[in-house]
Parts: C-alpha cells; structure tokens; sequence
C-alpha cells in the first residue's frame, strides 16, 4: 500500500513542487495521477522512490517511511518510468538479469526471463537482440516485465505510455490491469487521460503541487474525462483556490470529493 | 551485488563500439610504438658501436701528441634500451662530445640535428601514446558513467531497487578500470613478449623491474583521468557539458600547463643564454693563451742557454718548463670552465626544479618526468653523462699535455714519436642506479596518487549527493 500524508516539497530555490499531498492507494487499486507538467506528479513520484526528501509529512510504502528507511522501502516498490531505455548493448536477457539481481531475485533462470517477457508480449526473436534496436513501445514492455520480476507489491510508473502508439499503448495497459488483479497497488502519473479512463479505479487531478480533484471509477461513469480536466484546470486556474479542502482524498467511496465538484 | 554491478559496467562496456574501437587502436598504437621504439634503439645501438670504432681509428691515425690533444676524442653517448619506450630528451640532446685540451666539451649532434624532420612529429614513444592517447580514452570511457546513466533513466531505474549509493559508484570504479583495462593490458603484455624475444635488445634483470615501475606510472596516471572522469560526471547533469569539461581539464593538463611552468620558471629564475657563458670561456682561454705565450718568452729570455751549457741538458729543461707551463695554464682554463659551468649549471638546474615543480600540477607532467627517470632518457640522466665528461676532460688534458710534452723533439724534426693509446684514460659513466631513479620519482607517483585519491573522493561524494531525477 502508498500511504502519503501531507506531503510537502519545497526546492531551494523555494519553488513548492508538492504541497501538503495526501493520498492512499490500496491493494488491487490503480490510481492515476493526472496534472500538466509541473503540476508534482513526478516529484510525487520521486519523493515516493526516496530520490528526494520531502520538507515535511511522510511517505509510507508498506508502512516503511521513505525519508527514513529509504533502502528498505525499496524492497516494496517497482518503478517503470516514462521513457526506459535500459541498456542498448544488453539483451533483454541481459537486462533482465541485472535488474533482476538488483532487486535481490538471484535466482531467476533464462526460462523465467523468457515467460515473462512473453507475458509481456515481447516476442521471441526479439528476447536476445539488443535491446538499442527496440522500439519505444518494446522498450516499455520490457520496463515492465523488470517491474514484474521484481514482484513488488506497488508500483509506480512516471508517464508510461507516453510516445506509445495505439496498440502498444492499450497493451501495456492490460498488463496493468492483470498486475492491479494480482493485488499490486499501482500508481501512475499520466497525461494518457484516454487510456486511463479504462483502467483507472481512481483518478486525481494535480495543478501546482495540490491535488485539485479526486474521482472514483463509479463518479466518471458519464462523465467525459478529458472534457472535465480540462474544464476543472481552468476553473481552478480562474478561482486560484488553494487545494487544501481537496480534505479526505484517501477515502475510497469518494464521498470527501464533492466538496471539489 | 558488487559484484552484479562490475559485471554489468564490464558487460556494458566491451559489447559497446567503443570499446571494439579502442581495443584496437590500442593495439595498434602500443605494438607500433614498441616497434618503432625496437627500431629506433637498434639503429642506435649500431650507430654507437659505429662511432666508437670510428673514434678508436681516428686516435690511432694520428700522427703525434699535438695533434692528438687538439683533435681531441669524441665520447658518445650509449643508448637506453628502455628509450624503446620512453624515449625522453634522447633524441633532441647531443649524442657525442669532443674532449679535447682547449674546449670545454659539450654534447652536439642530436638525432632532431641530423633529422630535424623527427622533431616536427616527435617520438611515437608509448609514454607519449599513454600521455596523449590512453588519457583521452580513459575520459572517452568515464565522462558520462554517472550522467550518462541519468540520462538514459538507468540511474533511476537501478536506484529504485534496494541498492546503496556507495556500493553503486565503487561497482561502476571498479568495473570501470576493469574494462579500460582490458583494451590496454593485452597490446601491453603482448610488447613485454616482444621486447623478451626481439634479438640484440638484452633488457638486464632491472631493465625489467624499471620497466614494470613505467607500466605501473601508466596505469596510475590513466587511473588519473578515470577518477577525473566519473568526477566530472558525478558533477553535471549532461554528458555533452561532462565531456566539454573533461576536455578543457585535458588540455590544461596535457598542453598548457607543461608550456606555462617552462615560461614562468624563465621568468623568475632567468640565467645566461649558452653564448654568453661560450663567449665567456672564449675570452678567458685568449687571455690566458696570450698571458702563456708572454710567460713563454720572458723564460727563454731569461734561461738562454748559455755557452758551453749541456744543450740536451736545457733542451730538457726547457722541456720540463712548457710542461708546466701547459699544465698550468690548461689547469687555469678548466678550472675557470668549470667555475663558469658550477655557476651556470646552478642556475639553470634552480630553474628546472622550478619548471619542474610548478609542472607537476600537471599529472601529464609527472608521467613524463617518471617515464624519464625510470628509462634513463631524462635530463638529468643527459646532465650526469655530461658531467661525466666534464670530469674527465681534465683527465684527458692531463694525459694529453704530459706525451705532447714528452715526445717533443728539439732536433727540429717536429713531433714524430708515434702515438700509443695503451694507457690513454678511458671515459667512464656510470648509468643511475635503480633506487636513485626511483628516489627521484617518488614525487611524480606522490602527485599521482594524490590525484586519484582526490578525485575519487570527490566522484564518491558528489555521487553519493547526485541528483538523479
């Protein structure tokens, strides 16, 4: 589970990228995370990887504070980001093998690397060629099938479909769908609002580091998503309001939303 | 997990184009500056035992002592079997010296003298290949190890597993060196097979430890810029900036600073140009020609042999006087010379310790004092034999006055005794010996060490601190 409470990032330069954020994500749950640039979605992201320290609140994976256990956090968490471009002169094989013993699974065989990258979609042929010579949309597949190796109980993934083309991008998100019924908590920043509509169980809206709205799957039934962020962003944008009544976002029925409507 | 992570920087690095590229280039370049070098020292070599029969048969042709003393002999210079491979100042000092009983003796005839088209190129030595080439590659290999990383998301990616920073940059150093490593030590090992079997190039037992002590400088000076190499990249976030700055630090290093410790030294320890001190030693060996000669007379004026006076008698004696009297005035010239020499050879020397010092800032300079020293091409090696030779110039003169004098005849016939080499002095030299060669290079690996050190911590510390986003 992604537990974060009143988290809050101020740069040096006293830019406030995340600002007083709380959120849940649940086992079995995806929740996209949707914002223009610069709204905090990746500095979201990379507070919870422990690559920042946050200024005040917490950040819990597991239970386990990043700020304070960052290393151990790790163990708990799987991280695909926007762009993977692994390393060209390995193989899939080769790449799976490094990151694989990272994540401390040293006992993997070529046949475990081959199901998974088959469950991915990779296809064979393309399991011991370079991986410099893959497409974007290969590129993320394999991203991915790290990510399942890894076998994390969350997940995090900054901007994966991102370049994707249609199909590879629909793809991808079906093996989110099978990684979320295998009761990973999932959270994805994402521009993807069509996409995302049909897997999301939550979504949430982010502008300059507050999270402006939060819906469940049931309230976006109906609803055009993309008409809605955009109308949301400018009128949050017109009435300048702060975020901080977004209030209890965590609650899963949704009922804490309304007072954003 | 270390050792996951110095497969991989290994892994990563001999699959890539660049390492193909710099394996064989390395190749290459090493075996053909061995080569060269091989070629190089053996046309030496013949040209020195050329030399030395040549000299022998000059001394014996020789008609009488006069002659002789003013013709003088030439001493040449032996070869260093390691300017195979660091050739030094070898070639652009003299390699042979006259000695004579008038002129101070000095080296001329270098190889870029008789070839000036040599120095427009330089020696394709493998001191100059690590200084210049192997350094380049050692940043081609590390400038965007760290940011190269974060480029790509790899950083990221590798981070977001359970793996310390620490254990992260000492897996990257160590596999990093592994790999620049590989392309160098195969060509390396392949020289040493060729220098073992190559016939006519007998490397004695220290050749080989001084040899192994060059290859250990090569190793540290290019652990120099690989520590300066994930430095920088630990410090940028692009590896275009990353390489644009190693490169400016390269230069600095590798040009600017040997040129500018050479000016400044100069500057501030200026000495007499080698004409003024010539000219010097020209207008006080006149002077005391002219003072000889006045002497010379005065004598004869006063010790006339007189009537009824044993004329083989004063022949002798008259003898036994310019005797002297060379020897004395030939005692005056050197001891004059050499007074002018001490003094300038002072100065000069403060002025290279200067140069010396400030270039060692540089460790592109280190290497190549180091290389020197070890392969016995320096300048100071150069300066030792001619020193050498200074000292045995008096030596000379000495033997050469005494069987002048002696096989004057007064008859009137001239000199015509025949002229006898058996006990003429022999120049002798004394190559350094390898702790005093080592002595003199223990700041070089002092600067090198220092280096390194000072640049890991700071790649260690700066990573440890990277922003990885």
């Amino acid at each position: 589970m992604i537990e974060i409470t009143n988290l809050t990032k101020r740069y040096e330069d006293g830019q406030l990228a995340v600002d007083d954020l709380t959120l849940k994500v649940e086992p079995g749950e995806i929740f996209c995370m949707f914002g223009a640039n610069g709204a905090g979605k990746t500095t979201t992201i990379n507070l919870l990887l422990g690559f920042l320290p946050p200024t005040s609140g917490t950040a819990l994976i597991e239970g386990i504070d990043v700020a304070k256990e960052p290393l151990r956090s790790k163990d708990y968490v799987s991280f695909v980001s926007e762009n993977v471009t692994l390393y060209g002169n390995f193989t899939a094989y080769q790449n799976l093998d490094y990151f694989s013993k990272l994540a401390g699974k040293r006992h993997l065989t070529k046949a475990d690397f081959a199901r998974v990258l088959e469950s991915v979609g990779l296809q064979e042929e393309a399991h011991n060629a370079r991986t410099r010579t893959y497409s974007k949309g290969m590129r993320q597949k394999l991203g991915l099938a790290i990510a399942l190796l890894k076998d994390a109980p969350n997940v995090l993934l900054d901007e994966p479909t991102s370049g994707l083309d249609p199909k590879s991008g629909q793809e991808f998100l079906d093996l989110l769908l099978a990684m979320r019924d295998r009761g990973k908590s999932i959270l994805m920043s994402t521009h993807d609002i069509f996409r995302a509509k049909f897997i999301a169980d939550r979504v949430g809206f982010m502008k300059r580091g507050r999270l402006v709205m939060l819906k469940s799957r049931a309230e976006l039934e109906g609803e055009d998503l993309t008409e809605l962020y955009i109308q949301y962003m400018e009128e949050r944008s017109e009435a300048g309001r702060p975020s901080a009544d977004v209030g209890p976002v965590e609650r899963q029925d949704g009922s804490g939303e309304n007072r954003q409507g | 997990m270390l050792r996951d992570i110095i497969r991989k920087e290994i892994l990563e690095t001999i699959t890539s184009p660049k390492f193909v590229f710099t394996f064989l280039l390395c190749t290459i370049l090493i075996l053909l500056s061995v080569y060269t070098g091989i070629t190089n020292y053996r046309a030496e070599k013949k040209e020195y035992d050329a030399a030395l029969a040549l000299n022998k048969k000059n001394l014996e042709s020789q008609t009488n002592y006069q002659t002789l003393a003013g013709l003088g002999t030439k001493i040449n210079r032996p070869p260093q079997v390691l300017s195979t491979i660091a050739s030094g100042v070898s070639e652009a000092v003299g390699r042979v010296a006259t000695v004579n009983i008038a002129y101070d003796p000095s080296l001329v005839d270098s190889k870029y003298e008789s070839n000036p088209v040599f120095s427009i190129f330089g020696a394709l030595d493998l001191s100059f290949i690590v200084k210049i080439v192997l350094s380049l590659f050692a940043i081609l290999f590390t400038y965007d190890a760290i940011v190269g990383e974060k480029e790509r998301g790899t950083l990221k990616l590798t981070l977001s597993n359970r793996v310390p920073r620490d254990r992260l940059i000492m897996g990257k150093v160590i596999g990093g060196y592994i790999s620049l490593l590989i392309p160098l030590i195969i060509p390396l090992i392949l020289s040493l097979l060729i220098l073992l079997v190559y016939p006519n190039l007998s490397l004695a037992g220290e050749d080989w430890l001084r040899l192994l002590l060059m290859f250990l400088m090569f190793f540290l000076y290019l652990s120099v810029f690989f520590t300066l190499g994930l430095f920088v990249s630990a410090r940028t976030s692009k590896s275009s900036t990353s390489f644009l700055v190693l490169l400016f630090i390269w230069v600095v290093f590798v040009t600017i600073i040997p040129k500018v410790s050479v000016l400044t030294a100069s500057q501030i320890r200026p000495i007499p140009s080698v004409h003024e001190i010539t000219a010097k030693k020209d207008a006080f060996l006149q002077q005391i020609q002219a003072s000889g000669q006045k002497e010379a007379l005065e004598w004869m004026k006063q010790n006339s042999p007189k009537e009824g006076e044993d004329q083989k008698a004063w022949q002798e004696k008259f003898r036994k006087y310019l005797e002297d009297l060379q020897q004395g005035l030939t005692s005056k010239i050197d001891e004059n010379n050499a007074a002018l020499e001490r003094d300038y050879q002072l100065r000069k020397r403060a002025q290279e310790r200067l140069a010396v010092n400030i270039s060692r800032v540089s460790p592109a300079s280190a290497l190549m004092f180091a290389s020197m020293s070890l392969a016995r091409t320096g300048v100071d090696e150069h300066e030792r034999f001619l020193a050498s030779i200074r000292s045995y110039k008096p030596i000379f003169t000495k033997w050469a006055n005494s069987k002048m004098m002696q096989s004057i005849d007064f008859s009137g016939g001239g000199q015509t005794t025949k002229v006898v080499l058996d006990d003429m002095p022999q120049h002798k030299f004394e190559a350094e010996t390898i702790g005093k060669s080592l002595s003199r290079t223990i700041p070089d690996f002092g600067v090198m060490l220092v280096f390194i050190v000072v640049f890991f911590a700071g790649a260690y510390v700066s990573f440890l601190k990277y922003d990885v986003r």
